[in-house]
């Protein structure tokens, strides 16, 4: 038990002492820890700026004005019954016709127009929103089967056909970058802390050796080194949340601003607070514990 | 006390710091070790703490045949042993209380007794108004006490000293030389490694004479002659 005190001393006498070296060691991680964190804000951002333009994007299916309501229904009915379908919406011809005067309605020539026309000249129409972008040309291929083509005037695939393209390569690219950078950010982390904790525990090399020298045990010179590794990867994750927090409330506002959305970056870490904080108290703990047992074990061999 | 039996030591590839030593070192002895640099006097100490092998012959220390000691027995030689270095090797973030203490620490001895033993210690070396003196704060041959301090105050019955005045003046010198008289007074076997001939020529004990790592002479009240 004695002995127990004597290293989480010795282990705490050693983290004061070297004072500038600790707090180097320290700003080390905590800076390695930050940019593991940017990466997480900037992945939960770019996956949710996707959502929002994904939202964005729909199709419209126009019918020929002749097409009953009845005909426009059961297309709808069949479309519902496809997985690939999030949602749809029926805009009937009376609606359809309201809202393109209102509109044209700061142009008296185009409503003059309508009126010389007996009948409603807009088809019924629908608006199909997918469950993902990949989904659309399917919903697409579907609707061009002959029993539905010959009841529409029209889709607006050409339009969006280009943006679902281009939604779907930047999202699988943003994914990809994300992973990529944070595989590289992640290993740069480790190897930067891995030095660190290896250079502050090359300061001690003598004082190893000269404990070795008095009769301590390899634990014994060990054992301190190891709970002050601890002791930096427990601080360097309360130091990183007393900057992640303050940070992301400053950019709150400009996420909401900007991507147009309601999405929460202080809700989502207080959501995943354990999981994104746990993991990397634990993993910084195990990167300081294995460092500083491979550079103290190196000294402790005379 | 201490036993080499034909010791040879082979750095590799073929550096031939001690050929067939014979040495016999009795209880509470005062003995020198003396012979220019590179004569094998430090690779004699070195064995003896276990810091190197001896690639041939039989080392015992106290009765221990520590000849084959194992990884795991070494601290324990140690502690049986106190060291005081040319280069002092106190733990620079320590007090000078603190670095003595430590030595009885590593041995498990408990707080109580560390604290009453420490000061005594100290105040036998004469620091004992700079016990909270951190080892940058003290002159040299303050450390070199502290030093010895420490490798005395687990009361080991064998005391080496590695050149323990080679950084220090010739006042600080006599102290240390003096200190070290009084501690084998007191029966601790003292070895002594150095190769300033004044000091031997005046301590009028046991000289023993290493040249190119073979024993040359070796005299009861013997003197450093070149």
């Amino acid at each position: 038990m004695s002995s127990i005190l004597r290293v989480l001393k010795f282990a705490t006498q050693d983290f004061f002492r070297n004072f500038w070296l600790s707090f180097v060691t320290l700003t080390i991680l905590v800076l390695a820890l930050f940019s593991i964190n940017l990466l997480i804000i900037f992945n939960v951002i770019a996956k949710d700026a996707i959502l929002v333009i994904e939202d964005k994007i729909n199709i419209n299916v126009y019918f020929k004005p002749e097409i009953s309501e009845d005909q426009v229904q059961a297309v709808k009915k069949y479309l519902q019954s496809l997985i690939q379908v999030k949602d749809i919406v029926y805009i009937s011809k009376e609606q359809a016709l309201e809202d393109f005067k209102e509109r044209h309605k700061d142009n008296p020539k185009i409503l003059a127009s309508l009126d010389e026309l007996d009948k409603n000249p807009l088809g019924a129409s629908l608006l199909v929103t997918a469950k993902t972008t990949n989904d659309y040309p399917k919903i697409l291929e579907y609707l061009s089967d002959p029993q539905y083509d010959s009841l529409i005037e029209s889709k607006n695939f050409d339009d969006h056909k280009l943006v679902i393209e281009r939604i779907s390569s930047i999202t699988q690219k943003v994914n990809t970058g994300v992973a990529t950078i944070a595989i590289i950010f992640t290993l740069i982390s480790l190897l930067i802390i891995f030095n660190a904790i290896r250079m502050a525990i090359y300061t001690h090399k003598d004082d190893i050796m000269a404990m070795k020298l008095l009769g301590a045990t390899n634990w014994f010179v060990q054992a301190p080194f190891l709970l002050e590794g601890v002791f930096f990867g427990l601080l360097s994750v309360i130091v990183t949340i007393m900057i992640i927090y303050p940070l992301i409330g400053f950019i709150q506002p400009y996420i909401g601003s900007l991507l147009e959305t309601d999405f929460n970056l202080i809700n989502y870490f207080n959501q995943n607070f354990v999981a994104i904080f746990g993991l990397e108290l634990l993993g910084a703990i195990l990167i300081n514990l294995v460092s500083s047992y491979w550079a103290v074990s190196k000294y402790v061999r005379v | 006390m201490i036993h080499l039996k034909k010791i040879s030591k082979i750095f590799y590839p073929k550096t031939v710091a001690l050929k067939d030593v014979n040495l016999h070192i009795r209880p509470k002895e005062f003995v020198s070790i003396v012979g220019q640099s590179g004569a094998g006097k430090s690779t004699i100490i070195k064995i003896l703490t276990a810091e190197e092998k001896a690639t041939h012959g039989n080392i015992i220390v106290g009765g221990w045949d520590i000849t084959d000691i194992k990884q795991r027995e070494i601290p324990v030689l140690r502690r049986q042993i106190g060291v005081v270095y040319q280069d002092f090797k106190l733990l620079p973030k320590k007090t000078v209380f603190e670095n003595v203490a430590f030595a009885m620490q590593v041995c498990g001895i408990p707080s109580k007794r560390i604290k009453n033993v420490v000061p005594q210690v100290l105040k036998i070396v004469g620091l004992k108004e700079k016990l909270d003196r951190y080892p940058h704060q003290i002159s040299g041959g303050e450390i070199q006490r502290a030093a010895i301090a420490r490798a005395l105050v687990h009361r080991p019955k064998i005391l080496l000293a590695d050149e323990p005045t080679g950084n220090l003046d010739s006042l600080n010198t006599k102290d240390i030389i003096d200190l070290l008289l009084k501690i084998n007074e007191f029966g601790t076997t003292v070895v002594l490694v150095t190769h300033n001939k004044d000091i031997v020529n005046r301590l009028k004990k046991r000289v023993v004479l290493l040249d190119s790592g073979q024993v040359v002479s070796d005299e009861e009240e013997g003197k450093y002659i070149l």
